[in-house]
């Protein structure tokens, strides 16, 4: 398994509790607050996440989790706060020049472009293409050469998404799942470092969840970082390196799949019940010891 | 009933002058709302500043029509810009509502009286297009057959209206198969995710809005040249929607589209016009149609105009260029 031939775990020994500093933070989030009328949506007083690991934010319908991602990615302007990438501070940039600083996301419902081809989905991912630009968009060799290395690249990557039969034909005909992956291979051809997938496995079914999640752990062991939203609490417990819980627009707790997973605070946030009652039933415990006896097929990439 | 006076001009009408303005302005909107996903509603607009650009640039200031072109086409840009800057950034509806608006705003102003003296007002201006009729090669005479024929001057002024019209198809058709024409038409699909990879959206749509805007201000160019004049009569809101019928029946989205659907547009226009003028001198039609008929020939003309486009559009709901398939994907 990926987990088992992967480097030494960074955050091994960090303490679970919120806010904590990583070793080698690449988002560093501080006092970030965004409220809808009386409804504070997100509250997060401080958050790191570590650079090169796979990151799962989780928690109950309503708890923020969304809004952050839209927050950081330039998509929604917090009411106070600031956050940091790589270094730079974010605040008050566009989601353009944020996604152009390395920080790609991709969203809860598919935004796949129905009226392009598939290709064109991918191509248009791609930075530095000089033809993109209006006064160069008529001077066909000044983009040409580029054109064809963005090509070559967007084939590739549909091949190893298993979409490349489709490259030809309108996004929009896409199934559901088919989109979840074309939207995951159009936000990697914009070369992120820093990847936010909200809800990657929303609607795919489990035998392209599973080839969805392998890409995920290909991209932590290429160096990228990912930050991700999910439900599934198999999938959390199964990929990632670290969990953050929200609830109420705050952080919850957060640390390692297990240590989170038998949180009392968390179950009683997702149950909805008292500590000394849920103690037994730990969400995700019971799928991760199944899930870490499958066998699984390693990395080839 | 004569119906080759009927053909004749309903050719004449579709190749003629009108159906170039319109192919123009229909090639510009193409940019805007096929292409960018841009509904602008002030197409008029964009013409109307270009022909009153050059109209009082000649006529009021006494300058050379040469110069008047490109002033014209300035003042489009400058409207792309006044209507974008504080709307691009909102919602594609109020972006719509405000360039309605905005068209209508400026008509009202142009044919105001305190206007007079710059605009002509209500009466407009007049003679702004000797400089383009003297440089015309084509000899005195009319050239065609039976109604289908045109004046020397027409012809001129055909030539070059086609000539831009197929430069202008030519530029946009270009420029969609570039990269930057894939960001475009990727902001029609679904901006939000252009943005997320890393595309300035709203300088997209300001470039498209003042690309399109300038072919529009052409268009109105053209028209001050035809009518050899100017008057703010000629540039109501219904301007903007003949030229999204045209666009819609020719194909939104398509090369051909636009211009083949302002010719079809005018063509119907006056098959329709020269239709009810011939019928309502037939001696053996009933009084009571007779009557019916008489005085009302040009409400019945276009509301047969009307039933023949919801027909058109009923059987190619995609328009004539248009691909079926694509109005059945969603987003």
């Amino acid at each position: 398994m990926a987990e088992s031939v992967a480097p030494p775990n960074p955050l091994e020994g960090i303490a679970p509790e919120p806010g904590v500093a990583k070793p080698d933070p690449i988002l560093v989030v501080d006092d970030l607050r965004r409220s809808f009328g009386g409804l504070t949506a997100v509250d997060v007083s401080h958050l790191e996440f570590q650079r090169g690991a796979i990151t799962a934010i989780i928690g109950p319908n309503g708890a923020g989790k969304t809004t952050f991602f839209n927050l950081v990615t330039g998509f929604d302007a917090p009411n106070d706060g600031n956050w940091r990438y790589d270094g730079r501070r974010l605040k008050g940039r566009g989601a353009h020049r944020i996604a152009r600083a390395g920080m790609v996301r991709t969203f809860q419902l598919t935004k796949t472009l129905a009226k392009l081809t598939v290709l064109d989905n991918m191509m248009l991912a791609a930075q530095g293409q000089g033809g993109e630009r209006i006064d160069r968009a008529l001077i066909r060799w000044s983009w040409a050469a580029r054109e064809e290395q963005i090509r070559v690249q967007a084939e590739a990557l549909l091949d190893e998404f298993g979409i490349a039969h489709m490259k030809d034909e309108y996004a929009g005909t896409l199934s559901g799942g088919q989109r979840k992956l074309l939207e995951m291979a159009r936000a990697l051809m914009a070369k992120p470092r820093l990847i936010m997938l909200d809800e990657p496995t929303a609607g795919v079914n489990p035998a392209l969840t599973q080839s969805l999640l392998e890409h995920v752990r290909g991209l932590r062991d290429q160096g990228v970082t990912v930050v991700f939203v999910e439900h599934d609490m198999d999938v959390v417990m199964d990929i990632s390196d670290w969990v953050v819980v929200m609830a109420q627009g705050a952080v919850l707790a957060e640390g390692p799949p297990v240590t989170v997973a038998s949180n009392p605070q968390v179950i009683e946030a997702y149950l909805g019940r008292s500590t000394s009652d849920g103690s037994g039933e730990t969400p995700g415990k019971e799928p991760r010891s199944r899930e870490t006896g499958d066998e699984q097929v390693p990395e080839d990439g | 009933m004569e119906f080759d006076v009927i053909i004749g001009n309903s050719f004449r009408s579709g190749l003629g002058p009108q159906a170039a303005i319109f192919a123009l302005a229909a090639i510009g909107l193409n940019l805007h709302y096929g292409y960018t996903g841009l509904l602008n509603f002030g197409q008029v607009g964009f013409m109307m500043l270009g022909a009153y650009g050059m109209a009082v640039m000649v006529a009021t200031w006494g300058g050379s029509m040469w110069v008047g072109i490109p002033f014209g086409l300035g003042l489009s840009v400058a409207f792309a810009l006044a209507l974008g800057i504080p709307t691009l950034r909102l919602r594609a509806d109020y972006f719509a509502i405000t360039t309605i608006a905005a068209a209508e705003i400026l008509r009202i102003l142009i044919r105001s009286s305190h206007a007079t003296d710059l605009t002509g007002g209500p009466f407009g201006l007049q003679a702004v297009a000797g400089d383009f009729y003297d440089l015309s090669p084509i000899p005195d005479g009319r050239y065609g057959i039976g109604t289908f024929s045109y004046s020397d001057s027409q012809v001129w002024l055909l030539i070059v209206a086609w000539i831009l019209v197929a430069i202008c198809a030519a530029l946009v058709f270009l420029l969609v198969r570039s990269p930057w024409g894939r960001v475009i038409r990727a902001i029609r699909e679904d901006e939000e995710a252009v943005r997320s990879l890393g595309k300035n959206t709203v300088s997209y749509k300001m470039q498209a809005l003042i690309i399109g805007g300038v072919i529009g201000g052409l268009a109105g160019i053209v028209d001050a040249i035809q009518q050899s004049g100017v008057g703010s009569e000629n540039f109501e809101p219904q301007v903007t929607f003949f030229a999204y019928a045209a666009l819609i029946l020719g194909g939104t989205a398509t090369t051909a589209g636009p211009i083949v659907g302002a010719m079809l547009f005018w063509f119907l226009r006056e098959a329709t016009e020269s239709f009810t003028r011939e019928l309502s001198g037939q001696d053996w039609l009933p009084n009571f149609i007779a009557d019916f008929l008489d005085g009302s020939e040009g409400a019945i003309s276009i509301s047969l105009t009307g039933l023949g486009l919801i027909l058109l559009i009923t059987l190619r709901p995609q328009g004539i260029f248009g691909k079926r398939e694509e109005l059945q994907l969603d987003g």
